[in-house]
C-alpha cells in the first residue's frame, strides 16, 4: 500500500472528486455541515454564550 | 472500457467542479468570518 503516489495538496485537491462523486455526495456533505453548525450552536447556547 | 475513476468523473469534470467548490467554500468561510466579527463586536466570548 505504501507505493501509492501521495498527492501534493492543495494543487491536487481536485482529485477527491475522482473518488467522491459530488452528484451523490454534495448534499450529504452540506447536511453534515448543517448538522455540525447546529451542534456547535447548541453547545454554545447551552454553556451560556448565547444572546445576553 | 477506458480507465474510469472511482467516482465516474473525468479529470476535466473533477477539475471543473473543484473550481466551483472552491468559490462556494471561500464564500462560506467569508460569511462565517463576518458572523464571528459581529458576535465579537456584540458579545466577545473571552
Amino acid at each position: 500500500m505504501s507505493d501509492v503516489a501521495k498527492p501534493k495538496n492543495p494543487e491536487e485537491d481536485w482529485k477527491i472528486w475522482l473518488v467522491v462523486n459530488p452528484a451523490n455526495w454534495l448534499m450529504p456533505i452540506f447536511y453534515a455541515l448543517l448538522l455540525l453548525a447546529i451542534a456547535v450552536h447548541a453547545v454554545l447556547f447551552s454553556v451560556g454564550i448565547g444572546f445576553q | 472500457m477506458a480507465e474510469q475513476s472511482l467516482s465516474g468523473l473525468t479529470e476535466q469534470q473533477a477539475k471543473e467542479f473543484h473550481e466551483q467548490f472552491k468559490v462556494t467554500y471561500t464564500a462560506f468561510v467569508g460569511l462565517a468570518a463576518l458572523a464571528h466579527l459581529f458576535v465579537i463586536a456584540a458579545n466577545p466570548w473571552w
